[in-house]
């Protein structure tokens, strides 16, 4: 049997970063994940901490955060780990199509609901949002797309909207797929162009979904920004996210191309474990089960939507390594009275508990699993969705967990 | 290194179990060309909460779906949303009846060998205006795409009529499931997959075998996909009990054999089988990784790309032959990055779908035109046919190349 000198099992960002690390540290690694990940469902910017306000220094407002969060995952990886990480991140995609912070701090950017998000490192096609003023944007929509209501966006951000038809393409079922292939090609993004400049009533800023092409998103924007004169950004919206296909895919194919074996749509459904460590793993494709062995593993399962966390009656568990979980008291105290709680319900906190390795502990702070790492959003105490941390937890994490576990 | 188990309760096989991601949305290849289909959330696990099996079927779209299984692979909730396709599929063409068209492709395996024997004369006809325009009008069997010429000898005459191989007895043996395809319209591939068993140091056989019936699952024909399963199964039982790995060269045969005689058609004796069922390049890779092997390649001086056919990657197994020609020293070679090459079997051939399976192919036209390779590797028959109809490159099976390679000396 082969095996292999890391696995990493959750293909979301926290896995892909660490495959990808381990692979530049020249390590043989097989990533194996149930489905896509959830780069899909979120994945359109790189956020940090949402908490820190647009106009503190990231650094100062990240260390200060781990401070005041001792048990934070920042906290593990610290401040010169998170850009140690970010700085990886930002080599994989060199321009045109590249992420960076706008400024020393985070920037405020439009989102599919029509509110201003805070975020960190954004891509090149939507940075323009950031930069945009109410009375000179136009947000332009498309009849037929339901993921992405133009009228709404820009009824909130108290701009001028329009809805175009795409004639050849019919009124109903326009997938956000759909329209990110149509964009890939040079004479549908030209006519696309021309009709949003009939459109315009001196506007400088243009916001669309963020469907601008898989393949060459920065030339989609370069070709409606010459044709228009004005800004052109994308904005997020709902899920299946296009910017996240294109990170996911950026990662996947960087991966297969150094060696990588990727396993995608089947869960590791069964860890083997002895004397305090992984023996290996099982993928499930019935009615086959197959078994995987390597030095080291990374847990990266994510929460509950990715799988890693599931939720009993009365308690959370982790299915795969049956890890100790941070749990979030009784079953009544899992939730708040309102669903957008501005604090986070106390489920959020659930998790997986680790040294300063990354390595899982239980109550008492001893090591359960010696060659073992866990990274991504599976890791207790953070809010990633209040806080607005997500992207920056699974980068920084995903790295660290690939280091440490190499260093075995 | 893959071994039949007891099912785990992983896979609840409830539409309630999609928690509406939309990720299968981003897969698709057929509903990101044609708003016809409205996507694998909506056909499968959407539409399913509103099938009974005592009302009629009214997804007149379901035969949009190809059976790629690209849905399945990307899904984070497990939900088997192809298997819910298909049995909507089957449902909707029992109840309203198959062509007469689907009835004869399906049956290819049946005039195969006779299409063969007499290939000198089918095969110009097959290239004639007059009768593809007849096959056009009458059968609705598009005449702008190609069919496949027939080749004789057969592979397995071949096979059988060969001069014995010295030093042969006492190895390994293995057995080698071919497939109709390999066996009268592209024998070299099964030539090729027994030269390289032969040169890793096996005794490759050839049990009895049919059809595997993936043919008949496209159009929801379960029914008669079933029976192909079952005399499969019944045939190369024998093999699988004497403890000999068989190993299939097309990974569309294979992921019938080795996963929807099972996990769709629920055929006894399919666990057993499965567990013997290797994909050839898997089981090389495995040779050459345990040092089993002392078989080595020659420097081949190409720029090739590989593409990865949908069914292979439904086999989750990694990417097994193109670890396989990296083992060949010189070889330039890379992916091919596309979703599916829009043929889906028998789909592309059908005149009503033939414009869907152009559009889905234009992603992997332009990925070819901008890698500019000499020539182009996959596993799969039908994804060979529509390469080389799309891009007019060289298109070969990964095994004709590392054949070409294996250092004789």
């Amino acid at each position: 049997m082969k095996r292999f000198d890391l696995i990493v099992i959750g293909t979301g960002l926290s896995g892909l970063t660490a495959a990808r690390t381990a692979v530049d540290m020249g390590a043989k690694v097989l990533i194996a994940g149930w489905g896509m990940g959830a780069l899909t469902l979120f994945g359109n910017t790189i956020d940090l901490l949402g908490e820190v306000p647009p106009e503190t220094d990231m650094a100062e407002g990240i260390t200060s955060w781990i401070a005041a969060h001792p048990e934070h995952p920042y906290a593990r990886t610290g401040m010169a780990g998170i850009e140690n990480a970010l700085t990886d991140f930002q080599g994989l995609f060199p321009p045109p199509y590249s992420f960076a912070a706008l400024g020393s701090g985070n920037s405020l950017l439009p989102t599919g609901a029509g509110t201003m998000r805070p975020t960190y490192l954004i891509p090149v096609t939507m940075a323009a949002g950031a930069a945009m003023t109410p009375p000179g944007t136009l947000i332009v929509g498309f009849r037929g797309f339901k993921d992405f209501q133009g009228d709404t966006v820009s009824l909130h951000l108290k701009c001028r909207g329009v809805s175009l038809s795409l004639p050849r393409y019919g009124l109903e079922g326009l997938t956000a797929l759909a329209l990110a292939r149509l964009m890939d090609e040079p004479s549908f993004r030209e006519r696309l162009g021309e009709s949003i400049r009939l459109q315009m009533a001196g506007e400088r800023f243009i916001g669309l979904p963020a469907v601008l092409g898989f393949r060459n998103p920065a030339v989609v924007l370069k070709t409606l920004e010459e044709i228009t004169g004005a800004r052109v950004f994308e904005i997020p919206m709902l899920p299946p996210s296009i910017p996240g296909t294109r990170i996911f895919h950026h990662f996947r194919e960087m991966l297969i191309s150094k060696g990588a074996t990727f396993l995608m749509g089947h869960p590791a459904s069964r860890a083997k474990v002895k004397d305090g460590r992984c023996e290996g793993i099982t993928v499930q494709n019935p009615p086959l089960a197959t078994q995987y062995r390597a030095d080291s593993y990374i847990l990266a399962t994510g929460r509950f939507l990715g799988g890693g966390l599931w939720a009993e009656m009365e308690r959370i568990v982790e299915p795969l390594f049956h890890l100790p979980v941070f749990q979030p008291g009784e079953r009544g105290k899992w939730f708040g009275e309102r669903f957008f709680d501005p604090k986070a319900h106390p489920i959020h906190r659930a998790g997986i508990v680790t040294d300063a390795d990354l390595r899982p502990v239980d109550e008492t702070g001893r090591v359960v699993l010696e060659n073992v790492h866990v990274a991504g959003s599976i890791l207790a105490h953070h809010q990633a969705i209040e806080e607005k941390s997500r992207e920056g937890i699974d980068i920084a994490t995903g790295f660290l967990a690939a280091k440490r576990a190499l260093a075995l | 290194m893959t071994k039949a188990e007891e099912k785990p309760a992983l896979f609840p096989k409830l539409p309630d179990v999609c928690v509406r991601c939309a990720t299968c949305m981003a897969a698709c290849p057929v509903s990101r060309v044609t708003p016809r289909f409205p996507g694998p959330k909506q056909a499968g696990p959407g539409a399913q909460r509103f099938r009974s099996a005592s009302e009629a079927s009214v997804d007149d779209w379901i035969e949009l779906c190809t059976g790629c299984h690209l849905c399945d692979m990307v899904c984070p909730a497990g939900v088997p949303i192809s298997e819910m396709n298909m049995m909507a599929k089957a449902k909707y063409l029992d109840e309203r009846g198959r062509t007469f068209r689907d009835w004869l492709l399906v049956r290819s395996d049946l005039f195969g060998e006779l299409a063969a024997r007499f290939s000198k004369i089918v095969n110009p006809l097959m290239k004639n205006g007059l009768l593809r325009w007849l096959l056009d009008a009458l059968l609705k069997i598009d005449r702008r795409r190609a069919l496949p010429g027939y080749e004789y000898p057969t592979f397995r005459r071949w096979f059988q009529t060969r001069p014995a191989v010295p030093g042969i007895t006492g190895r390994r043996k293995v057995a080698y499931f071919y497939g109709c395809f390999t066996n009268t319209n592209e024998t070299d591939v099964g030539k090729a997959a027994v030269e390289l068993l032969e040169a890793h140091g096996l005794d490759v056989i050839v049990p009895p075998q049919r059809c595997c019936g993936i043919p008949r699952l496209g159009v929801g024909d379960l029914k008669g996909a079933r029976e192909m399963g079952r005399r499969n199964i019944a045939l190369l039982r024998p093999t699988v009990r004497q403890g000999i790995d068989i190993v299939f060269s097309s990974t569309s045969c294979g992921l019938m054999l080795r996963h929807e005689y099972s996990r769709i058609l629920n055929l006894s004796g399919a666990e057993e089988l499965a567990g013997r069922l290797f994909d050839i390049c898997e089981f090389l890779l495995r040779l050459h990784e345990e040092e089993k092997s002392t078989a080595t390649f020659l420097p081949i001086s190409l720029k090739a790309a590989y593409f990865a056919p949908c069914h292979l990657r439904s086999l989750n197994i990694g990417l097994p032959a193109l670890e396989l020609l990296r083992l060949i020293p010189g070889l330039d070679v890379g992916m091919l990055e596309a979703d599916c090459c829009g043929l889906g079997g028998l789909y592309g051939f059908k005149n009503e779908k033939f414009a869907i399976a152009e559009e889905i192919g234009k992603d992997l036209t332009e990925a070819a035109a901008r890698m500019k390779p000499d020539i182009i590797l996959t596993d799969c028959e039908g994804c060979r046919m529509q390469i080389r109809h799309l891009t007019g490159l060289k298109v070969l099976h990964p095994l004709q190349l590392l054949r070409d390679a294996l250092n004789r000396t």
